[in-house]
């Protein structure tokens, strides 16, 4: 009955889709306005169908209903309830379910926020999310029906991906990267209704700059998030492998980046216009190849699920995607031409086109990286994979690359640089750079990319730092404010400038991070018997014991652990284990992490040996990992800290006071929103 | 064309090789890699059989085989090969043997998983410490190797059998019997 249910939801889901997709086209063609509105509603009814589909999946799920086929797959009957809700994206059917309940639910929210204002744009916007929803109802209905049945019922199902069950970071990463991913589709869907109603002028880019960044958001959180699942459950002691799924997530990141910066200067000085549609479209169909990659197994990857029907389905919409917007693009390319004003070589302009320019060398190398085993196979028949070293060795320089322009970037004033304005600026973040490199040289640090970073980051932060102090001083000099609250009225009046510097702030954290944990870690693999003693840094480390028990909350699972106790810092006992899922060939890790500011301790459990009680252990000593994720906090609030809606107090504000609070538009230090 | 006709081509240049080569990717699984065992003699083993008898590569010299790596958790890849094995297994009678291994799994599941899906009658070893599955470079089950009647390894199927696959791979080492 409840399987029933779904599939009618879908159903419905499909047909309200494909209503709003006829509604909204007839209306941008000039029909009745109520058209436009009725396809609003018909949108908004697919996304409760798409909710009612997955409460209907998730109460299978949670009831153990194995006459639905991707539960006796997914789930069994002594599968914990939390477990089994979040199954719902264990595999492909449940996922592309809880896929079409975000990219319906983007589509409701920003077609119901955006509903009396742009009346040129909405119909084709709206359209083209109708479409993309379509697609995924369609998918739904025809190759993966997630409410299969099978018969005869099986007694007992195979039980959640063990991967899944293994860390509660599962209920986070692939929510988080979902609505990174489906959040995307808006701009890309404000992008086609500017080209194809050829208003091209600041009024989408204003529109789909917010709707970028809150995706973004999601977006970066999810992938920062899923490095620190693949720390601490996958046991190889890193936190990114270039794995192509990785990739797959990281491409769109890197053009929604750039579009992100090219798109204020398309907004305030006109330029880089047919540039910033290309990355819209680029950043939708990248997200579209990702859950290619993902979703159908081309690439080997931890990522894949099984071999479906579905890729070719995923295909065609790329094909059609990326082939429809580029023509669009192509044929309004006289429209989008010029425009720009010309800008010297040092100026802020200038340091967006670079930074630019760097993105999408990036966005070539990791797609370059990601598609070249594909197409070696293809022309030789050999089989080959890209691995970590020629993606670091690549990425590392632009990386750098990036990240002195970073600094360089806000210090520059718009329209051109003036050579005192330069050494004003940059003398004290330079000397500070270079103290820090000889300080860390002086400390031991040989590795030229390490140091490079670390001088880097001295720089861009003292530029940060000393453009805030500035700012805060001068409103505080001005207005007669004290320090903190000019900070914090400066930072708050100028959201998008000061959460882009916070954002900004959480990278640099992350490079130097990334920079000392790769380049300063240590560790060690030795085996073992109860009572021997392994030393690692300043650790050791004694075998206490080794266990092989069933797991308590699922006695289907086997875990091997090997107890430890710890003396050093930190000291204390810790448990490393593998465990067995019966339905995955190889076992789980579950590494031991130590986590403290300064350095993680990791322990992983290679091997063991029942008989003797020895195991095969891998140590590592991992300096600021923590800063990692830590980074990518500060990245979440500083973006979120930019879009925040601005001014909520200014209606209690007298108007002649408001007048005077705002910023003066023509003040070059100050960027409007 | 004109200069200006020219960026039209723009659409073609990008959306074909990409096609292409997104399309290249099916009905192949990456960890698919040729078996270095192809055109060599099969690995020698001697296993227990479900049934508790003992059989190894000796008993089959002299008769093409086939030797099917499975698991009952191998849902469901396994189960949809399954048929094919058995239909294979009674069409061809005696110019034919057909050994499934169990890859990684407990004698007792598999017993299960072949009263529920029906035993065709062909007989299931215990590779016990997956011994023979290392020998056989077997990354995942199913996976099938084709051994003609001079134990030569003529071939691999990396993925379930379909009926078509399995009478495409049997001409090579039933060929080889009559040659």
């Amino acid at each position: 009955m409840i399987p029933a249910l779904g599939h009618v939801a879908v159903l419905i889901g499909l047909g309200l889709s494909l209503y709003a997709v006829v509604a909204y086209v007839l209306a941008a063609r000039g029909a009745d306005r109520r058209l436009a509105e009725s396809a609003r509603q018909a949108v908004i009814g697919s996304f409760l169908a798409a909710f009612a589909g997955c409460v209907a999946m998730v109460i299978s799920l949670l009831s153990h209903d194995f006459s639905v086929l991707y539960v006796a797959e997914n789930n069994a009957t002594t599968t914990p309830p939390f477990i089994s809700a979040i199954s719902l994206w264990a595999a492909l059917e449940g996922s592309i379910l809880f896929w079409t309940l975000l990219a319906t639910g983007w589509a409701a929210l920003v077609l119901h926020r955006l509903r009396d204002r742009h009346r040129a744009l909405m119909p084709w916007a709206g359209a083209t999310l109708a479409t993309v929803n379509l697609f995924f109802f369609a998918v739904m209905t025809w190759p993966g029906n997630p409410f299969t049945l099978t018969s005869p019922v099986a007694a007992e199902g195979l039980g959640p991906n063990a991967l899944l069950q293994n860390h509660p970071f599962m209920a986070l990463h692939p929510p988080l990267l979902y609505l990174g991913y489906t959040g995307l589709a808006v701009p890309f869907a404000f992008g086609v209704a500017a080209l194809v109603t050829r208003r091209l002028d600041e009024e989408w880019l204003r529109i789909v700059r917010r709707w970028t960044l809150i995706p973004w958001i999601f977006l970066t959180l999810g992938i920062v998030a899923g490095a620190w699942w693949s720390y601490e459950v996958l046991g190889w002691g890193g936190y990114w492998a270039w794995d192509p799924v990785e990739n797959a997530a990281l491409l769109p990141w890197l053009t929604a980046t750039a579009f992100v910066h090219s798109s204020m200067v398309a907004e305030r000085r006109g330029g880089l216009r047919i540039w910033t549609s290309a990355l819209v479209i680029a950043t939708f169909v990248l997200t579209l190849v990702g859950t290619f990659l993902t979703r159908s197994g081309v690439v080997a990857s931890v990522h894949s699920f099984t071999q479906s029907a579905i890729g070719p389905w995923f295909l065609a919409a790329i094909l059609v995607a990326l082939g429809g917007a580029l023509t669009l693009l192509v044929w309004r390319i006289p429209d989008l031409a010029g425009g720009g004003r010309p800008s010297a070589l040092l100026s802020r302009e200038s340091a967006f086109l670079f930074n630019n320019v760097l993105f999408l060398g990036l966005t070539f190398a990791v797609l370059f990286g990601t598609l070249l085993p594909l197409l070696v196979q293809a022309t030789s028949g050999d089989t080959i994979s890209v691995g970590a070293p020629w993606f670091n060795a690549v990425n590392a320089p632009i990386f750098l690359a990036l990240l002195f322009l970073m600094g360089v970037g806000p210090a520059l004033p718009w329209g051109a640089a003036s050579w005192t304005t330069l050494r004003e600026r940059f003398a004290a973040p330079v000397l500070v750079a270079g103290v820090v490199a000889v300080l860390a040289l002086a400390l031991g640090l040989r590795d030229v990319a390490s140091l490079l970073t670390l001088a880097l980051a001295a720089l861009v932060a003292t530029i940060l730092g000393d453009e805030f102090l500035r700012g805060a001083r001068a409103r505080s000099r001005r207005r007669g404010e004290a320090a903190p609250t000019a900070a914090w009225r400066l930072a708050t009046r100028n959201r998008r400038r000061y959460g882009g510097y916070t954002v900004h702030f959480g990278v640099l954290i992350m490079a130097v991070a990334v920079a000392i944990s790769s380049g300063l870690s240590s560790d060690v693999t030795a085996t073992v018997v109860p009572g021997e003693v392994v030393r690692i840094g300043a650790y050791e480390l004694r075998l206490e014991r080794l266990v092989v028990e069933p797991l308590r909350d699922d006695p289907r699972v086997i875990e091997t652990r090997a107890e430890l106790s710890v003396s050093g810092p930190q000291g204390g006992e810790l448990a490393t284990a593998l465990r067995d899922y019966p339905n995955s060939a190889a076992a789980i890790a579950t590494p031991a992490v130590r986590t403290t500011l300064g350095e993680d301790l990791y322990v992983t459990l290679l091997a063991s040996d029942a008989g003797t009680g020895a195991v095969t252990l891998h140590l590592f000593v991992n300096p600021l990992v923590v800063w990692i994720w830590i980074g990518g906090a500060i990245i979440g609030i500083g973006s979120t800290f930019a879009i925040w809606p601005e001014r909520r107090a200014v209606p209690v504000l007298a108007p002649q006071v408001r007048r005077a609070v705002e910023p003066k538009p023509t003040t070059p230090s100050v960027e409007r929103a | 064309m004109t200069p200006k006709g020219l960026r039209w081509l723009l659409v073609p240049l990008l959306v074909v090789p990409l096609g292409w080569l997104l399309f290249t990717g099916f009905g192949r699984d990456p960890r698919e890699v040729a078996s270095p065992l192809i055109g060599k003699p099969a690995p020698d083993w001697k296993l227990t059989t479900l049934d508790g008898e003992a059989l190894s590569s000796a008993d089959l010299a002299g008769r093409p085989y086939v030797l099917n790596f499975w698991a009952s958790w191998c849902i469901p890849a396994c189960v949809d090969e399954h048929p094919v094995l058995a239909s294979a297994h009674e069409g061809h009678g005696d110019e034919l043997l057909i050994v499934g291994v169990l890859y990684q799994d407990a004698p007792a599941d598999a017993e299960t998983f072949l009263a529920r899906y029906g035993d065709a009658g062909y007989p299931h070893v215990i590779d016990d410490g997956g011994r023979l599955a290392i020998e056989y470079g077997v990354t995942g089950p199913p996976e099938t190797f084709f051994v003609d009647a001079d134990g030569i390894v003529r071939d691999k199927q990396f993925g379930p059998l379909t009926d078509e696959l399995m009478a495409d791979r049997l001409g090579e080492i039933l060929g080889a019997a009559s040659r």
